[in-house]
């Protein structure tokens, strides 16, 4: 495998994710409501556009937040590189460059996928929103399917499944991080909203009540979607997979001090950071030092990544 | 239901003083076209209707398409290209002569570019003028005196033939840089073998996959390596190239690596590929990237598309290069004017297909005729393909006829100009119906070390889709249909 066909497949993996993630946050704060939404024009969907992190970009072609705009925006948009079209037509085009080396079946889903989503219009999605961002988790999850059932576990998986869990990671962080700060100015009325919105978005509230029962702290949610050890979604459990992925990758070097080692000891600190962390970490401003520290790491990892295994120069023959 | 044909054998259009690949007559199909005629004839509009929808949308979904870009556009726009269901189809007899005259036209051209980087024999004795050489934007000195893996340069071509109404075949042009176009002869017909079992049962037409082997075998032949299972690659521009999916297709059908300029060093005067566990020696490189953009070093020194070093380790024998840089010599549409000449003194023999008439417009006399002639010509730039920088006499508005005969004053040596020839039609299906098209064909002709010339079963029919209209090519709307040879 060439290294350019190593990064296609990591960020293929990172795309599917994040285009699944970008539905499941959309469609859930597409329907709760606030109080602010009825007092202030637009205040819903500007906070669509918060949750997403794209405010600056956003701003830079619109004036204002109309439903038609943000939605067009975050979903249909090519022009915004991290729009749900932009994601899955990136996959696609990455597939395009690999499809000698994968099953065919991931080209027609992915392929598919971006063809259905060309030909949806804004006025499709908001005849219902639901139903859209449904089919896209679904679709998402056909990949996944496919992908668990047909491929070969070489490096080609490692590197797609890689890809996958740390977006996984990342973005779980994130939406922990947007929360978390904005819970620290609001009633808690407001922050039970959120953190419910929260776990719908990953589909964990079910999962979640099966530990707390009722007790909707904050300090409960973040513990869950941080540290839990068993739910696919949470932070811990992202970092166990990218991890075990990582090691699984054969090339011809391991040895000490080679780039795929040191990519394995970072995920692996995270890791055992994560396993014995305790729950009055996940309180207050101690929560948003973790988070920060989550995310920085996070980040350093990819990069790792991008120099162990994308750009290596001058590899020995 | 209203059936296509009520009377089979009918022509459903008038024939026109044009001649028609199915319609001997407006009363006779001719009898090769017999069985696909009575076919298409028996389907309803709705039917046929819906399988052109059918293959137009699997071409979608399996990504058999070309990005054309469009400067009104920011987004590059990915079309499918428009397949027509009714086959071409040629007799056994017709493809045996045509068949011929393209090796013997391809074997010349061989040995013409062989001659041109070394001794020049026809240049010295005065078949070819010096200045056609010099002055040619293809012709690169840096090939003088280099001896290529089995003497063989046009490792693949595509000779574009058309059918005057005098029924007999023209060459138009000889395409031996780096042509396209072999994905679509493949895949479509694998395609209608899909959507059509019954009819590839009933016919006996000539194979088509065995070539791809053909293909592999002929690229392997080239490795000046004697390594049993050389290491080929295919160099692409890129995913943004408009013949992206070729590259894939080509790279994935015959097992070779498919590589950017980026994935690939240059150590030693040796070029490796950049893998994930390490470089790997490539033996031969099948480049779909014109001479200008392969090596920054040697050529163009901005292209960022090629591999710095190649040509060094071309020279070292070290890798083999397909087709070898420099053959646009040989294609440049001023040169094509001498190769009935170059078949009579390579190989004294009388060319089997014949040239469309061509004036050279540096020729003061040839000029003159042109000019006082214009809107019953075809002028083209010698330099360009692909439909880009030509004028069609008869299409042309008075301002573009004006235009044309100032940019020919002004740098004559740039033009070339030939007659506007009646390109034969075959139907098409348009909305159920048949209608005709002007089309032409493309043949692929493969060459490895052994220097035989294998010509692919067929190749290419491509079709004007706009009713009247002589341009075939597909970044300017064109269509292609399935070609049969019979057996």
């Amino acid at each position: 495998m060439l290294n350019r066909n190593a990064e296609a497949l990591f960020w293929i993996g990172r795309y599917i994710e994040r285009a699944e993630n970008h539905a499941r946050l959309i469609d859930v704060h597409y329907h709760i409501q606030q109080e602010e939404d009825f007092q202030e024009e637009g205040h819903k969907w500007s906070r669509l556009i918060d949750t997403l992190g794209v405010r600056n970009e956003y701003l830079r072609q619109f004036e204002s937040f109309s439903e038609q705009d943000v939605l067009s925006f975050i979903t249909l948009d090519l022009g915004n590189t991290n729009s749900l079209f932009s994601c899955v037509h990136q996959a696609r085009n990455n597939l395009r460059t690999l499809r000698q080396h994968l099953p065919s079946e991931l080209w027609d889903i992915v392929n598919g996928f971006n063809l259905w989503l060309g030909e949806q219009s804004v006025a499709d999605i908001m005849r219902g929103p639901h139903q859209f961002y449904q089919q896209v988790k679904e679709r998402a999850a056909m990949f996944l399917g496919a992908e668990q059932s047909v491929m070969l576990r070489g490096n080609e998986w490692h590197f797609i499944e890689s890809g996958r869990f740390l977006e996984r990671a990342e973005n779980t962080t994130r939406i922990l991080q947007t929360v978390t700060v904005s819970c620290k100015s609001k009633d808690i009325n407001s922050i039970y909203t959120q953190l419910q919105a929260v776990l719908k978005s990953v589909s964990g509230y079910q999962s979640f009540r099966r530990y707390y029962a009722d007790d909707m702290s904050p300090e409960c949610i973040l513990e869950f979607l941080i540290v839990n050890p068993l739910f696919p979604r949470s932070i811990r459990f992202s970092f166990h997979k990218l991890e075990e992925h990582l090691a699984k990758l054969e090339l011809d070097t391991t040895e000490k001090g080679s780039g795929h080692e040191k990519v394995i000891r970072q995920a692996g600190k995270i890791k055992a950071e994560l396993d014995y962390m305790e729950k009055d970490e996940m309180s207050g401003d101690l929560a948003l030092d973790v988070l920060e520290s989550l995310m920085i790491s996070c980040q350093r990892l990819g990069r790792t990544m991008d120099g162990a295994f994308f750009r290596r120069e001058g590899v020995s023959v | 239901m209203s059936k296509l044909d009520p009377l089979p054998g009918l022509s459903p259009y008038p024939l026109q003083h044009f001649y028609d690949e199915m319609y001997a007559d407006e009363r006779n199909v001719r009898p090769h076209y017999k069985h696909v005629n009575r076919m298409f004839s028996g389907m309803s509009p709705e039917e046929l209707q819906e399988k052109q929808k059918l293959m137009q949308r699997r071409m979608m979904e399996e990504g058999i398409t070309f990005t054309l870009y469009n400067p009104a556009q920011d987004q590059p726009m990915e079309r499918t290209i428009p397949f027509d269901m009714i086959p071409r189809i040629i007799p056994k007899g017709e493809w045996e002569r045509l068949e011929a005259g393209i090796v013997q036209r391809i074997t010349a051209l061989n040995l013409f570019i062989h001659d041109i980087y070394h001794e020049q024999y026809i240049v010295k004795d005065g078949i070819v003028p010096r200045r056609m050489i010099i002055s040619n934007c293809y012709f690169r000195p840096e090939m003088s005196g280099l001896r290529v893996p089995g003497g063989a340069y046009i490792t693949t071509s595509g000779i574009d033939l058309i059918r005057h109404h005098d029924g007999e075949y023209y060459v138009l042009e000889d395409n031996l840089r780096t042509p396209s176009g072999f994905s679509y002869l493949f895949k479509g017909r694998s395609l209608m073998n899909q959507l059509f079992p019954e009819l590839s049962f009933a016919s006996s037409i000539r194979d088509v996959d065995h070539s791809l082997n053909r293909f592999l075998s002929v690229l392997r032949s080239l490795s000046p390596s004697r390594t049993k299972d050389p290491v080929i690659a295919l160099l692409t521009p890129g995913e943004y190239n408009s013949a992206y999916y070729e590259h894939a297709f080509l790279a994935q059908q015959m097992g070779i690596h498919l590589v950017e300029g980026r994935d690939l060093v240059a150590q030693d005067h040796k070029i490796y590929l950049k893998m994930m566990n390490g470089l790997r020696r490539v033996d031969v490189l099948y480049r779909r990237l014109d001479d200008d953009f392969i090596d920054p070093l040697a050529f163009q020194p901005s292209s960022l598309l090629g591999v710095a070093g190649l040509m060094n380790a071309y020279r070292a024998g070290n890798i083999a290069i397909a087709n070898a840089p420099g053959t646009g010599v040989a294609d440049d549409k001023a040169m094509y004017v001498y190769v009935p000449d170059m078949i009579r003194y390579y190989l004294n023999e009388e060319p089997i297909l014949g040239n469309v008439p061509t004036y050279l417009l540096s020729r003061p006399q040839e000029r003159q005729y042109v000019l006082d002639h214009l809107s019953e010509m075809v002028v083209k730039e010698t330099s360009l393909s692909g439909g880009y920088g030509m004028l069609i006499g008869s299409e042309a508005t008075k301002e573009e006829l004006i235009d044309f005969r100032l940019k020919i004053l002004a740098e004559p040596e740039r033009y070339i100009a030939q007659p506007i020839m009646s390109l034969s039609r075959a139907p098409v299906l348009s909305e159920g119906s048949m209608a005709p098209r002007h089309i032409d064909l493309r043949a692929f002709v493969l060459m490895g070390a052994d220097r035989k010339p294998h010509v692919i079963p067929g190749g290419l029919t491509r079709v004007a889709m706009r009713e009247g209209s002589l341009v075939v090519n597909s970044s300017q709307g064109g269509g292609v249909k399935d070609t049969w040879v019979m057996a």
